[in-house]
């Protein structure tokens, strides 16, 4: 049985935002659901509040513009991301990172700002976000401001939101399309798992990045390098940017050994 | 508060504590135990119902949450007290041996079925790969989704040839 908390269900963006100032960090924000109600159960989180956001206006879909790119909304789930036209013709790596993403009924709940919010290092969203250089817009009663993802993640489980924050909406830049991309992640089975390390790689306009998951206390990216960079030099990269840990999954050897072989491998399969 | 759902046709409405999961809702609320709890994470898939058409994981979704909607458990995959062709050939194929996967399953494949009439057997592979079963190995259950998306031709090959 879960512990017991009080919950809402705001059917406007102003009660949301109001709820979120008056209980300042003792509330948590439900979208999917899928890791509050396994950190409710297994006490690791304490609420006394529950907001569900998916009865608030606008806060629902994916949107495409020319202008402003792919928008993203607090609980657009990531099967939704699948699905989407606009993102499997111009943002693959996107879909090849949720893909990866836990078993298809999770991917049915889970979204894609709840996997980043919760700031975990295995996320596999952030590896795409970070390669596509994907904006964070971040909404309180005080106002609003834009984060990029690469100053995002501030440890494990900790972002730049502030308590009475929300993540309203991820922008991926029309300047991003286009973009060619694969993912690898590791993991102890083929059907869905934790990954053990996860390399997301990005050739477009002769730059090549790399977002690497599970390998640092942050999803870590790489970037400033080039197409025309040895893969000697993109491996020696990766291996400067990651801090793995020894755990209950693997070694941190492992770890680091593994982010090679993804990366050397990608070189030669993202054409 | 007060959470009004269809479940399997059924309208019912009770007054549930907020934080209860939609699983312990069905089966302690509404007495639907077909739906099992296996390890209340996600993981497992033995909880797994439909939600609005969708499925998910219902360890994990909020009975409030669920207000409104409509529901589908293993208990309305039968009707009028015959089998299913996925529970047909789930029953044929001995794909149930402790059956305490098989409602998550079940649910599991008639979703897959839904979006890919006739699956491959990646696709099988995938489709299920949120449900676990600790019996069968997956074999017959695997040649049981052949079978009930009429590929028997494919089933009966049998042995390891899927692995």
């Amino acid at each position: 049985m879960l512990q017991k908390f009080q919950y809402a269900a705001p059917t406007a963006r102003t009660d949301l935002l109001a709820l979120l100032a008056e209980r300042k960090g003792k509330a948590k924000l439900l979208a999917g659901g899928t890791d509050l109600l396994v950190n409710i159960r297994n006490g690791i989180m304490k609420p006394e509040l529950v907001i569900n956001l998916k009865k608030v206006p606008g806060y629902s879909g994916i949107r495409w513009s020319a202008a402003e790119g792919l928008v993203i909304s607090p609980t657009t789930t990531i099967n939704e991301l699948l699905r989407d036209a606009n993102v499997r013709k111009s943002y693959p790596l996107l879909a090849e990172c949720a893909h990866d993403l836990a078993s298809y009924q999770v991917r049915n709940r889970a979204t894609v700002i709840g996997n980043v919010v919760n700031a975990s290092p295995c996320s596999d969203m952030a590896p795409a976000l970070l390669c596509l250089e994907a904006k964070a817009i971040i909404s309180s009663s005080r106002g609003e401001r834009e984060v990029p993802f690469r100053d995002f993640f501030k440890g494990v489980k900790k972002t730049v939101v502030e308590e009475d924050e929300i993540l309203e909406r991820i922008v991926v830049p029309a300047a991003s399309s286009g973009a060619r991309g694969l993912y690898r992640k590791l993991k102890r089975i083929n059907g869905h798992d934790l990954g053990i390390v996860g390399v997301a790689f990005m050739r477009k306009d002769g730059m090549v990045r790399l977002g690497i998951s599970s390998s640092a206390p942050t999803p870590v990216l790489v970037e400033s390098l080039r197409e025309t960079d040895t893969v000697e030099t993109v491996i020696a990269a990766a291996r400067e940017a990651i801090s793995p840990i020894s755990d209950v999954r693997c070694s941190k050897e492992y770890r680091q050994y593994m982010v090679e072989v993804f990366v050397k491998r990608l070189y030669a399969e993202v054409k | 508060m007060k959470v009004r759902v269809t479940v399997n046709g059924r309208i019912y409405e009770r007054d549930v504590e907020e934080h209860k999961t939609l699983l312990r809702f069905l089966r302690e609320d509404l007495g639907l135990t077909g739906t099992k709890e296996g390890c209340g994470a996600g993981e497992c898939g033995a909880c797994t119902v439909f939600l609005d058409g969708k499925t998910v994981n219902s360890c994990m979704v909020l009975a409030v949450e669920a207000d409104g909607s409509s529901i589908e458990t293993i208990e309305g995959e039968a009707e009028d007290g015959k089998l299913s062709i996925i529970q047909e050939a789930f029953d044929h194929r001995h794909a149930v041996q402790c059956g305490f996967c098989t409602g998550g399953m079940v649910m599991s494949v008639r979703e897959l079925l839904q979006r890919t009439p006739k699956p491959t057997i990646d696709q099988i592979k995938e489709g299920i790969d949120g449900n676990f079963c600790r019996c069968t190995g997956y074999q017959q259950i695997i040649e049981a989704v052949l079978e009930a998306s009429g590929q028997a031709e494919l089933a009966d090959k049998g042995g390891l040839k899927y692995v």
